[in-house]
């Protein structure tokens, strides 16, 4: 298991290497060039493209950079001059997070709920109506779920806020809206899983042996249907905590999303690459968690390896 | 069955417990810290609930590019600036009020103004606000490695050796602006410059920093509300999460005129939430979308107001690739094939005005009227519904001299970035040019970005949509464009006989003969159609009606809420 966890963590950070070396130079191949303004000076274009190091070699550059990232620090962001790509992401990234794992909690609870409960009662009313609400999830985009709420219970009821993210009932909306699709594509993994689990001949082998329907279900199904869950919790969890910019948006949330599509539109380098470094970092941690996770839920995984 | 369902019942309350509880570890951490800064809001904000203060709330879409004075280079940077800093001179409704300085001396030549700076000037931590302030913020903004985006307002300011300061030919100390004594600033100018005053008083670069302060924090000043301290009718006392929060500075030398106590600009993105904000009672301030603002015109909470940004269609009128637009009557037949009053209706929902000229009609012009209201009838404005006979007749000559029979082989370029409200102004821009002249009008989609950074700068368009924000009410911000030799010629506009007029308003001191030639730079442009002007923009915009005092105005601000106030 350890050797398999330093081997995991080694192609972890060459793969985040990689990334830094494509992105970086990638940026500079976009179109335009970051100082943008319709009342561009050359004079003051030259200052700043001295100020920010632009005037030295590439390579020097992507050397400099490396060096300042072995240190922690993202440099300054080239559109908000005088704050670090670190501050930004320091102060943002926690709300995202937080909104994150919430929709997760929700996500994951109903929709392993609905999943096991629409594959145990294949066929009857119970499992209708959690297959529609999971063709529901997964196929209404989310701003049209977050608007639909924020006009329901923001606008019309006024039960909850419409907007901003300060406290409980704040946070309350956002997280469904952001959950749905997630619980909808959770609910639709877990029930194929389970379906397909049930068939197999280790679990009529336990009905044989005169197992009760809890122990089976609990022991032999659910643990071994909940693979592709894991599987696809990964990227998920990578890309609902590192912020999402429509939900994030609609509900005046201070998170990261904006930064990312603000980031490209405004050719900010620096907030680019830290952005896509943090995303990249964090998405490549959670695989790697996944990874170690399969270990410890499927000793097959461990034996293997 | 049955006991199957009880069972699947009983796991999954196990299971939904268990995932709770593998989330709820760092969900807590996260939570408690984002909790806590808000609970701080929260309590804060209840303190000031208490005491009966005035609070007022407003959204922006437009999160400021930073928090440093000297930095700032857009209207949002400018709206902050204007309420936490207090230059020589405030602009207030057109109007110059003196500020800092209490008084102020212009000499005979109109090159050298002395301010004197008020007795007992305090800074928002009790020191000493002086002379040297305000030496030491010009001399950083001018300084190359401070690398201000919006250095080069010294040199429209035409204070002495900007050009040369800016570039580091010249020291920063050799710009011309000298403290003689703590409590005098002079200036020295170049040229008359007669909007000298107008933009000291509105463009917030002007306004003192504190040297010591910016050497503490060295590159990362201003970078949060604590990393500064303020002149201004308030101190910014938080901007985390989204939020500046304003509060009345207790060492501002006119208290009297401040009547909010706290004020919370929110950063909201999304324009359509910052409308449900509003309407849930979480503003009361909020300006509305272009495409919404036909819902809200007949509500008793709405208003208006112009913001000076003046859009058109840029010329190429030297482009190579489209040789035809380097011929006056092909632009001219360009600019009569637009029916403004359609285009208005069909591009704008009829909610921003028409410009059948250039020049924003409401600058200044001289004793206290607008150039609109001295010149709006002289000026060659081209028909309000367009004229497709005219347009047709100036094609014919433009293919005429260029040995064209077969309009529609003309191919004519259309550069317009990806944003909404543009592509529909472009494209019945080019449905009027099809239509109208039978040509073939293609549309090229670029980035924001390189529009302005690459396309534009390097002429590497034909005829590409635009606008300008005036720095100062003068009909010279606008005219400006399309001096040969100025880097936001983006027209690539050359034309020496009106290089040279232009370069008369500048040293001109007679404001009369100078806005005369102003006037007649304009028509020289309207009959070479070296623009094709398309509407000004009107921002509209929803107030509770318990608020007063809010500032409208065209230039560095836009929304002047400094002074508002509003009652229970």
């Amino acid at each position: 298991m350890g050797k398999y966890i330093v081997k995991r963590v080694i192609a972890a950070v060459i793969t985040l290497l990689v990334l830094i070396t494509v992105v970086f130079f990638l940026v500079r191949l976009m179109p335009g060039e970051p100082f943008t303004s319709e009342k561009l000076n050359p004079i003051v274009k030259e200052n700043m493209i001295k100020y920010y190091g632009f005037d030295k070699p590439l390579i020097v550059q992507y050397f400099q950079y490396l060096g300042n990232l072995l240190h922690g620090n993202l440099g300054y962001s080239m559109k908000f001059t005088n704050k670090t790509v670190n501050y930004i992401i320091g102060s943002t990234f926690p709300y995202s997070a937080d909104l994150g794992l919430r929709a997760l909690a929700i996500a994951l609870a109903f929709g392993l709920l609905l999943g096991i409960l629409a594959a145990l009662n294949r066929g009857n009313k119970l499992d209708v109506f959690c297959v529609i609400l999971a063709i529901i999830g997964t196929s209404i985009p989310d701003f049209i779920m977050g608007a639909f709420l924020q006009l329901v219970f923001g606008i019309k009821l006024k039960w909850l806020p419409v907007a901003q993210y300060t406290d409980f009932k704040h946070t309350i909306l956002p997280s469904l809206s952001l959950a749905f699709y997630t619980m909808a594509s959770v609910s639709r993994t877990m029930r194929a899983s389970m379906l397909e689990v049930v068939q197999q001949d280790y679990i009529k082998t336990a009905r044989a042996k005169g197992l009760s329907n809890l122990r089976i279900t609990w022991k032999h199904q659910i643990r071994n249907a909940i693979m592709p869950v894991i599987t696809i919790m990964g990227p998920t969890v990578a890309a609902v905590l590192t912020g999402t910019f429509v939900i994030e948006s609609m509900y005046a949330v201070p998170g990261m999303g904006k930064y990312y599509v603000d980031s490209t539109n405004n050719n900010d380098y620096s907030m680019i690459l830290g952005m896509t470094v943090f995303y990249g970092a964090f998405l490549i941690f959670c695989n790697l968690l996944v990874d170690i996770l399969y270990g410890v839920v499927d000793p097959r995984v461990r034996v293997g390896k | 069955m049955k006991s199957t369902r009880r069972f699947a019942a009983g796991a999954m309350a196990i299971l939904m417990a268990a995932s709770m509880a593998a989330v709820a570890s760092p969900s807590t951490a996260v939570a408690s810290e984002s909790s806590s800064a808000a609970s701080s809001a929260a309590a804060s904000s209840a303190a000031s609930e208490s005491s009966g203060n005035k609070l007022f709330r407003f959204a922006t879409s437009t999160e400021p590019t930073t928090l440093d004075p000297t930095k700032g280079n857009s209207v949002a940077d400018n709206e902050v600036q204007r309420a936490i800093t207090e230059g020589l001179v405030r602009t207030i409704d057109g109007e110059i009020n003196p500020a800092c300085a209490e008084k102020w001396e212009v000499s005979d030549d109109q090159l050298t103004y002395t301010f004197h700076l008020r007795d007992g000037l305090k800074w928002s931590d009790g020191k000493d606000l002086t002379s040297k302030d305000f030496l030491y913020a010009f001399q950083r903004l001018i300084a190359p490695e401070t690398a201000s985006p919006y250095a080069w307002i010294c040199s429209t300011a035409g204070i002495q050796n900007a050009d040369d300061c800016m570039s580091g030919a010249k020291k920063p100390e050799e710009l011309g602006v000298t403290a003689p004594d703590d409590s005098t600033v002079v200036i020295t100018l170049s040229n008359p410059t007669p909007y000298f005053l107008s933009l000291l008083g509105s463009s917030t670069v002007f306004c003192p920093v504190r040297q010591d302060v910016v050497e503490q924090y060295g590159t990362d000043f201003a970078a949060t509300a604590d990393k500064n301290v303020y002149s201004g009718p308030f101190v910014l006392s938080s901007s985390e999460n989204q939020v500046l929060v304003y509060e009345k500075n207790p060492n501002y030398w006119n208290p009297d005129a401040v009547h909010f106590d706290r004020v919370e600009e929110n950063i909201v993105a999304d324009a359509s939430t910052q409308l449900a904000m509003y309407e849930s009672g979480d503003l009361d301030y909020v300006s509305i979308p272009l495409e919404q603002t036909q819902n809200y015109i007949d509500s008793d909470e709405h208003g208006s107001y112009e913001n000076g940004n003046d859009d058109f269609m840029y010329i190429n009128s030297g482009s190579e690739d489209q040789p035809l637009l380097q011929d006056a009557n092909f632009r001219l037949a360009l600019n009569y094939a637009i029916d403004h009053e359609n285009y208005i209706a069909l591009a704008t929902d009829d909610v921003y005005k028409a410009a059948t000229t250039f020049v924003l009609p409401e600058v200044s012009g001289t004793n206290g009227k607008t150039y609109g209201e001295q010149y709006g009838d002289k000026l060659h404005a081209f028909p309000k519904n367009g004229d497709a006979d005219k347009a047709k007749e100036y094609l014919k000559k433009a293919m005429d001299a260029a040995g064209i029979t077969d309009p529609s082989s003309i191919v004519l370029n259309v550069t317009c970035t990806d944003n909404q409200d543009e592509k529909k102004i472009i494209e019945v821009v080019q449905q009027m040019w099809a239509e109208t002249l039978g040509i073939d009008v293609e549309i090229k989609q670029i980035t924001y970005a390189e529009k302005y950074s690459t396309v534009y700068p390097q002429h590497d368009y034909e005829v590409g949509y635009g606008g300008w924000s005036p720095d100062y009410s003068d009909p010279y911000t606008y005219l400006e464009l399309f001096r040969g030799d100025n880097p936001n010629n983006y027209s690539n506009y050359h034309n020496d006989e009106y290089d040279k007029k232009l370069a008369t308003t500048v040293t001109e001191t007679d404001p009369d003969k100078r806005l005369a030639t102003l006037a007649e730079c304009e028509n020289m442009l309207l009959d070479d159609g070296a623009v094709v002007p398309l509407q000004f923009r009107e921002q509209h915009y929803l107030m509770k009606k318990n608020v007063t005092g809010i500032k409208f105005s065209l230039g560095a601000v836009n929304f002047d809420w400094c002074f508002g106030d509003i009652t229970a």
